[in-house]
């Protein structure tokens, strides 16, 4: 992946995708478009001076340098660098969202779209709603900057909707159309959430720039698809925020049972639920991951959620948005850990449970969602090349890495941790070396056991390590279309090979293992 | 210029074979017309297709050509060299493994004065060659020279998931030589069968002994097919692999990693045996034979037999040599994962729920995209179960092919292309558990449960046994079933 401009230059990076890595053979084409897109911008007609002045003492650039992992090559990292919007919601808060905050090694911020920058700090990031808040202690940032006030609910987005953003030193407003609310999965977890879509020239945007109406902030714009942008409303931004002031917030939930439109009226008769068809037909209830107990089963029809009733689509009528899918409820003004009360249909009788949220954890899934903030795990023994199976390893293929990593790797997606299995450990590749002649060829394999014993993490790889069998590794992968066993000397041979293989390919260390 | 080089190279092609006999006499122009069956219909076929391809007389008034010429034919015509008349052939034997088939043709004229081209030797790789044959691009034949560049096994791509020995030459077989003779010093040293996209001047050939094998398999009139071991066997050079199963290190002998549930084989041979001799042929420790002075897999030591007959095979297992002899037969247990030419495809109808069995030519018609989770469950359970979990893998995996709309089926919001997990009930393990579990329901309701993600469509069982006929009716179904 390419970075961005240079500080001395600022520009702003390519349109944020939704939930995908860029391309980078498309950001050319991206900044070219974009830089059309630079010269024909200009101020909306109609937008008062006032205002336009009021929300250059609100809106921030921020600059953030990360590390960027090679998860083919793990032990190598590249930087990357970003620009995006920060909105001042507080006494020295800036608001902005959590994408590109994660691994982060230097955050800058701007006002004026112009001038000095200053060294900021991240004072709190949550990637499960997509938000973190930016401070700095240099002193003289804070003066003429003003908070912006979060607007309440948008029920009927009037046609007034700007997004702004700073651009070579002038505040750029772009008019956006309302289209819908519907409800996506988030842009660094898979929870779902309300978002507002909206239509709009703009491009090189969804990097938290500000949608708003009037003297309001409607939201922050978290991706764009083409003239789709994706904003997440400032209602659940506030209620984040509120709650995380009130030590309540611990992370998002979410409903850990699947589920079907009850559009099927003989799927509800055969269910014995009488009258309009109405609710969903819960299908499948898989173990939760925090222990607790399932209280709903497969066959139950979810009549009503948190005191919503819900429709035979999954709807229900949200106050603020209108129709959306129920799984917002699980973060509309509800946090993990919180209760729900569930009306449900079950047996032919009605009931009532109560449904406690499970905290969505990245690594709960048998293929973590993704990794923040730690650089990738590695194990290198003699030229084998392991690591854990993880989708931020799987979208090293680029942005369609669901259609182009390996097929079965990216299948493991399917499937449901288990006691013995909780995760994958991965043979990724073999750096050729005397030791290991015979298999240079093998990666992409998932490990399976290795001196007999069951392989799910590289700790266990570790361990293993130390029980050779007379005086060899084994290691046999998960049964496939691949080859199913391996033998490597034990003992010096590994030793001085991986030590040579440290050296030959200029290797910092043997392993990487985070707790 | 350009156009004066290609007139000297062809000259030089004729006069060589003109000289060397007139082996153009011999081969024969195919018209054939078409029509496979609709995988995703399954009821129905595709509209009829005309296509071309090439063939030679062999012993016995016989027309040799691929079988991917004559798959799926309603009519097959055959033109003898420079005569305008057709005249109607009929397969007599086909082999969809190997690519082969022969035809014989009613006419006994079309056979006067047409020698019978005789086979040769596997050539010699840098050796030359002349493909004869009748592609696209003209209604003349048509010949080219190349070289023999290698011999190698390679994936028959007619069926798909068959390894054979192969010949990869420079001349440019083309869409319609399929099926022409490969020609040097007079004799057939191989029949022209596919490309490979992406590589340009590569053309691939069957050698004689993939057509000696064809040929004396259907010796008894009947194809039985190419042996099928089901070994997977992989490399053995490591040094640490080799002292742990106290092997010599002499560069000798490959290791089985795996094997297929394949009975015979499993009776003879088991994991981490070491194949030092495969038949005739020393087993080099990269799992390749040297056979007729070609490093080639070891898996052709293994096609060389007839079905039924024995490999002799001499293994290293447990720090001791062994002698056993290991019975081989063709084998049916991947074929969803092949290409399918000599049936049409099972199906049934119930309630407008089109139920078909998974397969390749299934997944291969137009669908959801890659990437779907419906879409990676059939790939899933079409490749992968079997190898990874055969005790719960479905014998015949059945999917929702499409929905033929009516009232009793409007609230289905499966659209179709998933995979079929139960029924009433009863998990679906091949076509007939589908008839089965509606045909004994008793409940008011028949229940259909879907893959991935468990999902479920009800249908009211009176309502659908009544509206049964007329959607068969309504959409042409001559017959709910096929079995």
């Amino acid at each position: 992946m390419s970075t961005t401009a240079p500080p001395s230059h600022p520009e702003f990076p390519m349109t944020r995708p939704t939930r995908s890595r860029c391309f980078p053979g498309l950001r050319p084409l991206l900044l070219i478009l974009f830089l059309l897109g630079a010269a024909a911008s200009a101020p909306a007609e109609g937008t008062r001076r006032s205002d336009r002045s009021a929300w250059e003492r609100s809106i921030v650039t921020i600059e953030v340098a990360r590390k960027q992992y090679d998860y083919y090559q793990p032990w190598a990292q590249g930087t990357r660098r970003a620009q995006k919007s920060g909105l001042v919601v507080g006494a020295r808060e800036i608001l902005t969202t959590a994408d590109e905050m994660f691994d982060r090694t230097l955050v800058r911020i701007q006002k004026n779209g112009r001038g000095r920058w200053a060294v900021g700090e991240v004072s709190w990031v949550d990637y499960h709603a997509n938000l973190a808040l930016v401070t700095t202690s240099e002193t003289n940032f804070w003066p003429g900057l003003k908070p912006a006030a979060l607007g309440s609910a948008v029920a009927s987005p009037d046609g007034n909707l700007q997004i702004l953003r700073w651009r070579e030193g002038n505040l750029e407003h772009r008019q956006a159309e309302f289209s819908q609310f519907s409800v996506r999965e988030g842009q660094l977890s898979p929870i779902n959430q309300a978002v507002l879509e909206v239509s709009s020239e703009i491009q090189g945007a969804g990097w938290s720039e500000p949608l708003v109406a009037g003297s309001r902030v409607v939201g922050l714009l978290v991706s764009q698809e083409g003239r789709n942008g994706y904003v997440m409303p400032a209602s659940f931004i506030q209620s984040i925020l509120e709650a995380r002031r009130k030590g309540q917030y611990h992370g998002l939930g979410y409903f850990h049972f699947y589920w079907e439109p009850g559009k099927n009226p003989a799927s509800l008769a055969r269910l014995k639920l009488a009258g309009e068809p109405r609710g969903v037909i819960v299908i499948h209830v898989p173990d939760r991951p925090d222990g607790g107990e399932q209280v709903v089963k497969p066959d139950d029809i979810l009549l009503n959620i948190d005191g919503f009733d819900l429709d035979m689509q999954g709807d229900y009528q949200d106050p603020e948005f209108g129709h959306l899918n129920l799984e917002n409820l699980a973060v509309r003004r509800k946090w993990a850990g919180d209760a729900l009360k569930i009306q449900l249909w079950r047996d032919g009788k009605p009931m009532e449970v109560s449904y406690r949220l499970p905290k969505f954890e990245y690594t709960n899934s048998l293929v973590p969602y993704a990794v923040h903030d730690k650089e990738p795990d590695y194990v290198i023994v003699g030229g084998l090349i392991f690591e854990p199976l993880t989708d931020s390893y799987l979208q090293s293929w680029g942005a369609e890495w669901k259609r182009n990593s390996p097929f079965r790797l990216n299948y493991y997606n399917n499937e449901e941790p288990t006691k013995e299995r909780p995760a994958l450990v991965l043979l990724s590749q073999v750096l050729p070396d005397p030791y290991n002649i015979g298999y240079q060829d093998q990666k992409f394999l998932v490990l399976d056991k290795l001196n007999g014993r069951k392989i799910s993490r590289l700790t266990e790889l570790q361990e293993a390590l130390q029980q050779p069998t007379d005086g060899c590794h084994v290691l046999e992968f998960a049964p496939g279309d691949s080859i199913r066993r391996i033998v490597l000397g034990a003992g010096d041979v590994e030793r001085e090979a991986t030590a040579r293989v440290l050296q030959h390919y200029s290797i910092p260390a043997a392993a990487r293992i985070h707790n | 210029m350009v156009k004066k080089l290609i007139v000297i190279l062809m000259s030089a092609v004729w006069l060589a074979a003109g000289r060397a006999g007139e082996p153009e006499k011999s081969v024969i122009q195919i018209m054939v017309f078409v029509q496979p069956p609709s995988w995703e219909t399954p009821w129905r076929s595709e509209p009829v297709r005309r296509q071309g391809g090439s063939g030679f007389v062999i012993k016995g008034k016989r027309v040799m050509t691929n079988a991917h010429v004559v798959s799926w034919a309603r009519e097959i015509l055959v033109r003898r060299y420079q005569d305008a008349h057709p005249y109607v052939a009929e397969v007599e034997y086909i082999g969809h493994d190997c690519d082969l088939a022969v035809l014989k043709v009613g006419d006994e004229r079309f056979f006067e004065n047409l020698p019978a081209l005789e086979f040769g030797e596997l050539p010699k790789v840098r050796s030359s060659v002349v493909t004869y044959g009748y592609p696209a691009g003209g209604e003349e034949i048509s010949y080219t020279r190349g070289v023999v560049s290698r011999v190698e096994m390679e994936v028959f791509s007619h069926i798909g998931n068959r390894q054979l020995l192969t010949v990869q030459t420079d001349a440019a077989i083309n869409p319609g030589n399929s099926g022409g003779p490969v020609i040097q010093e007079d004799h057939v040293v191989g029949v022209a069968f596919q490309g490979m996209p992406g590589l340009e001047n590569t053309g691939f050939f069957i050698p004689p002994p993939v057509i000696e094998h064809f040929l004396a398999d259907i010796a008894n009139n009947h194809y039985d097919g190419f042996p099928y071991t089901g070994i997977r066997m992989a490399p053995l050079q490591n040094p640490a692999y080799r002292r742990r199963l106290k092997l010599p290190d002499n560069d000798l002998g490959a290791r089985v990693d795996a094997l297929l549930p394949i009975p015979s084989t499993c009776k003879v041979l088991k994991e981490d045996d070491v194949i030092l001799r495969a038949g005739a042929f020393p087993v080099a420790s990269d799992g390749t034979i040297l056979y007729q002075g070609n490093r080639v897999s070891a898996g052709v030591a293994f096609q060389l037999v007839q079905a039924g007959e024995s490999v002799p095979l001499q293994i290293w297992r447990d720090g001791q040599q062994q002698d056993v002899s290991l019975p081989v037969y063709p084998y049916s247990g991947d074929r969803a994962t092949g290409y399918q030419h000599d049936a049409l495809p099972r199906y049934y109808v119930y309630g407008g729920l089109v139920f078909t069995a998974l397969s390749l030519d299934f997944m291969r018609t137009q669908g959801r995209a890659p990437g779907d989770p419906a879409h990676n469950e059939l790939l899933y359970e079409l490749y992968y179960h079997r190898l990874e979990n055969p005790a719960t893998a479905r014998p015949e995996p059945v999917v929702l092919a499409t929905i033929l709309p009516d009232a009793v089926n409007a609230n289905v919001a499966n659209r179709g292309r998933a995979l079929v997990n139960q029924i009433n009930g009863l998990r679906i393990e091949k076509l007939e558990d589908v008839i089965r579990a509606f045909e004994t329901n008793t409940n008011a309701f028949d229940v259909v449960g879907f893959l991935p993600n468990h999902s479920v469509e009800c249908l009211d069982r009176v309502e659908t046994a009544k509206a049964n006929a007329g959607i068969l009716k309504n959409y042409g179904v001559t017959k709910d079933r096929r079995l």
